[in-house]
């Protein structure tokens, strides 16, 4: 096989792409690119970075990749798969392949043996086997958030890129919280074979992750145990419009700050691209936390 | 300007008003059951296996039906207020979270029935991001259990889907995806016996997927007729009600006889050559889910313009997306009919290649369609159905509203819209 792989989407075992030899890391998209093809196609209520995907593959820019692996574990990004397949099928697109792997979430065995098949069928697509997956690199590492200074938490929707980070750290706060892509990279863990078959390890990882919008967990603990991990000083919960999952946690996550005592800012049905005033809102909010 | 409620229907078969008043005697025996008898029920989204609970006889609340019964008792907007004072964003989807609206509201005095007692379990299965998180919640709310059930990928992309969804269902919706849904079955109904001390009879339910076929078979013969007729013998306004009543019902003595009962006057309608209007010009599509908030809407330009509204999706579906030959593999039949139930009518290719074939079946000249701008299950496929369409010669207006929500509804205006739309593209 030639060419490279992207992908699109949370929850997809980054394990899984590097075994191939040929990952390319998540799609590159730019999200404050106008989206006037995709906005023939595609709806307003999809996440904006489906869009930014949507034009740039219109715009051909993804032909260098031989196939595309978009998470059903995202509505928006298997929606995508979808959009996509059809509009190749109509010849207004060309590029890549797109190929789905269908994750499986709800805590049950069969969904848990439904991702694992879905695993093996996505590994034999792209020409991994037993061997290329345990001896697939380690994983690369995440940011490390600057531990000198308070730390403040983004959490909600992830966002495009860094400039809500950069508002936090204009605040004199260390910006932790994952943008998009890096939220797309999250599920890379280690697989030790002692364990049994790598791909039913690999699934019980998917299976149980915490970073999609269709985890089952509970969200506000959740939002709590990250704070305490980063031992942070203050949460910004920053959700956007076209969000459709992070609403329903809202009251659950405020109640848990609350009873946390964590000071926090919480901004919903805000603009992707922050053009709404939100940097100034975080600023402001964090220089009376340090009052 | 005539905002909010909307305008009633006008009806005229007598087939709607005995579906009407079936329901009605339906929902208060089943109050009588649940409320008053506490017996064991489920709340389930439409597109779960609701066969399951009719094979043992555990009454079931379709929260699409309890949400227009509270949109009925004009009620939703004060319901969506409590949401918000709850603390949810005031955007957030609204058309499957009525129902954990009025539980939260926790308002006895004005609730429906002054409130639904416990399920035994609610269902429902993962088209969406959001869905999860309202059941999950209703569920934690009522004290009782919440039965997900996955919506998995489908890379089996059929544009003819429905040529031989009755017949070949295996293929055309994958077998892995079928066997899924059949062991998340099982563990449904494990849990419902346990709960409830009820037994699946696997006899019965073969017997109710075969009266299924018999109901489904009527609804699209009458579906053909009205495809086929010129006048239409029927407005959308009264299919949707002869179709979706025996839904809720499906199988039963009385769904089965009420599918024929509307069929035969469909037919009769034909044969006397009687029209939903007497001045029938244009043959309208409705794609989306119906504006239940003003059912008026449909009927409004029969007259003035001779525009008819004679497709919408509910009659049709009954063809391709329920007929199952069920080769003596009853639950493996009944999961290749639920395992896509959604994803037909908001997916491409199998959304745009069903409905644009509907338009040439029926002779649609325009096509109306709904855009919820809170919804994305509901606005997706849509734009490329419209390309599809309207490459194929049939015009298409989106329209931004909400099918539960008539905050942003005004008739008038939307009645004004579809005019000026008819008349914009030369056909009015």
């Amino acid at each position: 096989m030639t060419g490279t792989i992207a992908h699109v989407g949370p929850e997809i075992p980054q394990r899984l792409l590097r075994a191939t030899g040929r990952h390319a890391g998540a799609i590159a998209f730019d999200p404050d690119r106008a989206t006037s093809a995709a906005d023939r196609w595609m709806e307003s209520k999809f996440a904006p970075w489906a869009k930014s995907i949507l034009e740039g593959w219109a715009c051909e820019e993804y032909i260098a990749h031989s196939h595309i692996v978009f998470s059903r574990a995202d509505d928006s990004a298997q929606r995508l798969y979808y959009y996509i397949c059809e509009l190749q099928r109509r010849g207004l697109l060309s590029g890549p392949e797109p190929v789905i792997l269908d994750i499986a979430k709800v805590p049950r065995e069969s969904s848990l043996a439904h991702t694992a098949q879905s695993l093996k069928k996505l590994a034999d697509r792209l020409g991994v086997g037993v061997d290329d997956l345990v001896a697939a690199g380690a994983p690369s590492p995440h940011g490390v958030t600057d531990l000198e200074r308070p730390v403040c938490l983004l959490a909600g929707t992830p966002p495009p890129d860094r400039r809500l980070h950069d508002a936090i750290e204009t605040a004199g706060y260390g910006a932790a919280g994952a943008t998009l892509v890096e939220s797309w990279g999250l599920l890379d863990y280690a697989i030790d074979p002692a364990l049994g078959d790598p791909f039913e390890t690999l699934a019980r990882q998917v299976h149980v992750s915490p970073h999609g919008p269709r985890a089952f967990i509970d969200a506000g603990a959740n939002l709590i145990s990250q704070i305490e991990v980063l031992g942070a000083a203050a949460a910004v919960l920053w959700q956007i419009e076209e969000d459709e999952a992070q609403a329903w946690h809202l009251p659950a996550q405020r109640a848990a700050l609350e009873r946390a005592g964590i000071p926090s800012l919480v901004l919903t049905r805000r603009d992707w691209l922050a053009r709404d005033g939100a940097a100034e809102e975080i600023v402001a909010f964090l220089s009376g936390v340090g009052a | 300007m005539t905002a909010g409620p909307g305008i009633r229907s006008r009806k005229t078969l007598a087939c709607t008003a005995e579906a009407t008043a079936f329901q009605k005697a339906f929902g208060q025996e089943l109050k009588r059951k649940v409320v008053e008898e506490g017996e064991p029920f489920v709340i389930a989204q439409a597109d779960t296996p609701h066969e399951i609970f009719h094979a043992m006889d555990i009454p079931v609340i379709a929260n699409q039906w309890w949400s227009a019964y509270i949109s009925a008792k004009q009620l939703s907007a004060r319901y969506f207020d409590a949401m918000v004072e709850a603390g949810y964003p005031a955007n957030s989807c609204k058309y499957c979270s009525l129902g954990l609206a009025c539980t939260l509201a926790n308002d006895p005095a004005t609730a429906p029935w002054g409130g639904l007692p416990t399920p035994t379990v609610l269902v429902a299965r993962l088209t969406c991001d959001c869905i999860q998180h309202v059941f999950g919640q209703w569920a934690q709310a009522m004290g009782t259990d919440f039965f997900p059930m996955e919506a998995p990928a489908w890379e089996h992309k059929e544009v003819h889907w429905y040529t031989r969804s009755n017949s070949e269902w295996e293929e055309v919706y994958e077998e892995d995806r079928i066997a899924l849904m059949m062991r998340e079955t099982e563990d449904l109904i494990a849990l419902l016996e346990r709960k409830t001390g009820r037994t699946l009879d696997l006899g019965k339910l073969t017997l109710l997927m075969d009266r299924i076929n018999e109901q489904e078979q009527y609804l699209w013969e009458a579906a053909q007729a009205i495809g086929e007729a010129r006048p239409c013998p029927v407005s959308i306004a009264e299919q949707m009600p002869n179709t979706m009543i025996p839904q809720w019902h499906r199988g039963s003595d009385w769904a089965v006889e009420h599918a024929r009962k509307f069929r035969d006057e469909v037919r009769e309608r034909v044969a006397h050559g009687l029209g939903a209007s007497t001045n029938e010009k244009l043959r309208l599509m409705w794609i989306g889910a119906g504006v239940w908030h003003d059912p008026g809407f449909y009927q409004a330009l029969e007259e003035t313009k001779g525009a008819v509204f004679v497709w919408s999706m509910y009659l049709p579906f009954a063809g391709p997306q329920y007929i199952r030959e069920v080769k003596g593999k009853p639950m493996e039949a009944l999961a290749s009919r639920i395992c896509s139930i959604n994803e037909v009518l908001h997916l491409p290719p199998w959304m745009n290649g069903w409905m644009t074939s509907e338009a040439e079946r029926c002779g649609i000249d325009a096509a109306v369609m709904l855009l919820p701008p809170d919804n994305r299950l509901s606005q997706s496929g849509n734009k490329l159905t419209a390309l599809a369409l309207e490459e194929a010669g049939v015009p298409v207006l989106m329209i931004d509203a909400d099918m539960v929500d008539a905050k942003n509804w005004d008739h008038d205006a939307m009645v004004a819209l579809v005019a000026d739309f008819l008349a914009g593209r030369g056909l009015a």
